[in-house]
């Protein structure tokens, strides 16, 4: 049994990115209080930037992370690093939120602000100043390239999708799609 | 391949972010095991990325941190709790079919694709450059597949909350364990096993689930060197699920002196 009190205060321990992993596949607590602390921050701005309902936000962000606690055997070092992994995780699960029935129905309920583009099902309301993390960066990229990157990632539209709703090229799709990653990588280099 | 090309065309982002295709995700991790320098790209943007992304983040609510450790407490004392007790009567058999979902998988495809191509060229008397080419293809084909498949696994596991994670535990304290993946709509049980001792020759592992007190096997297994997600025997319903010792081949009940490891599936 963990005691509960000692994991509300931050942890002042550093983990490698290693020792985090071998830590939290043995069901160590207090790894998992160090993966809150500084890693809740970084998914919920992700989360938040998919999905406009704060509340809806704070749900998904808890069953993310007890469900990558409870996966945790399911991260594939080989494949990246330990916060790739947590944010697709959380990437994932806010886009299948944000197209799940129960939330597009509670979608229909509601009044549509004014500049909601309502022909693309799910679109979120993009708020100036509200922007954190990846986002606020790609307010950066011209409007083409951080229109695709919007749809892409945030609303997590296929390029067929993309191509067949703003009658645009599959391959031009792509290759704006492309164009707009390499100049996010100068970005944050 | 040019890699130095591949690497600058955004694929490497691309990867990362979440936004290649399946197609590109086996490709890419493909390459990434014969090219490091494109290992090297991807861990230099993911570094970069977190790094950003960790610069500014919001602040998660902090209530939300108590409820969260609340439940993983709750998933480890259902594990701990021992109100399941097996009894060896009664032991529902269902088939043992067995099929490796992973690395060792692979390594068959590749072998049963060799064997193909060396049975083929042998029995021709000239060897035609095209039909090599084919072959070559076909196997390259069905690894691929077998990758893909491998990765859309992964994702549903992990993505879909249907799938319930049972962490098993390990009756020696200390030693190592399994996982089970148990999709209860779809009945699939998927095991993924790390670091588990091997066993003498005559010796395997053997799955168990627990239904209403009753053992079913859910199959037998051998334990290599490498972490391996196996597919076991499907089961609609599970109270707990139990890895025992038993001879080879068993067919009979479980061998309760040798439960190595059990976990509490959440009602």
């Amino acid at each position: 049994m963990f005691i509960l009190t000692n994991y509300l205060n931050p942890s002042t321990n550093k983990y490698s990115e290693q020792e985090l992993v071998t830590m939290l596949q043995q069901r160590n607590g207090q790894s998992f209080s160090y993966l809150y602390d500084n890693y809740a921050g970084a998914l919920f701005g992700i989360i938040k930037g998919i999905i406009p309902d704060e509340e809806v936000v704070r749900d998904v962000l808890q069953e993310v992370f007890v469900n990558i606690w409870k996966k945790i055997e399911l991260y594939d070092a080989t494949k990246g690093r330990l916060f790739t992994w947590m944010m697709n995780v959380a990437r994932n699960a806010a886009i299948d939120k944000l197209r799940s029935r129960s939330y597009q129905d509670s979608l229909k309920n509601r009044a549509i602000p004014e500049n909601v583009d309502i022909s693309m099902p799910g679109a979120v309301v993009t708020q100036q100043g509200d922007d954190v993390g990846l986002k606020k960066v790609l307010t950066r990229l011209k409007e083409e390239h951080r229109v695709l990157i919007d749809l892409s990632y945030f609303q997590g539209y296929t390029h067929e999708e993309i191509a067949k709703a703003l009658n645009i090229p599959l391959g031009t799709v792509k290759t704006r799609i492309r164009s707009a990653l390499m100049q996010l990588r100068n970005m944050i280099q | 391949m040019n890699i130095q090309e591949y690497i600058s065309s955004g694929i490497v982002e691309s990867y990362v972010l979440g936004l290649a295709s399946p197609e590109e995700r086996v490709e890419f991790e493909s390459l990434c095991v014969q090219y490091p320098e494109l290992v090297a790209a991807r861990t230099e943007f993911e570094l970069a990325l977190e790094k950003q992304l960790l610069r500014d983040a919001a602040v998660a609510p902090r209530d939300l941190k108590q409820t969260v450790m609340n439940l993983v407490n709750d998933q480890s004392s259902i594990n701990q709790t021992k109100i399941i007790t097996m009894t060896s009567s009664n032991a529902n058999r269902g088939s043992s079919s067995l099929r490796w979902v992973a690395a060792a998988s692979v390594i068959l495809f590749l072998g049963f694709g060799f064997l193909a191509y060396k049975y083929y060229s042998e029995a021709e008397d000239l060897r035609r450059e095209n039909d090599a080419r084919v072959v070559d293809q076909q196997v390259k084909d069905s690894t691929f597949n077998q990758l893909a498949l491998e990765n859309k696994l992964m994702k549903e596991l992990m993505d879909n909350p249907n799938v319930a994670a049972v962490n098993m535990v390990p009756t020696t304290p200390g030693k190592p364990s399994a996982s089970i993946y148990w999709d209860s709509t779809s009945s699939n049980v998927y095991m993924v096993v790390k670091n588990m001792p091997k066993l003498p020759s005559d010796k395997q592992y053997q799955l168990w689930a627990l239904i209403d007190n009753k053992p079913k096997d859910l199959g037998l297994f051998d334990v290599g060197d490498k972490k391996v997600i196996l597919k076991m025997n499907n089961t609609q319903k599970a109270d707990a699920f139990a890895i025992t010792i038993e001879n080879r081949g068993n067919t009979g009940g479980p061998n309760l002196q040798q439960l190595q490891n059990m976990g509490k599936a959440k009602l």
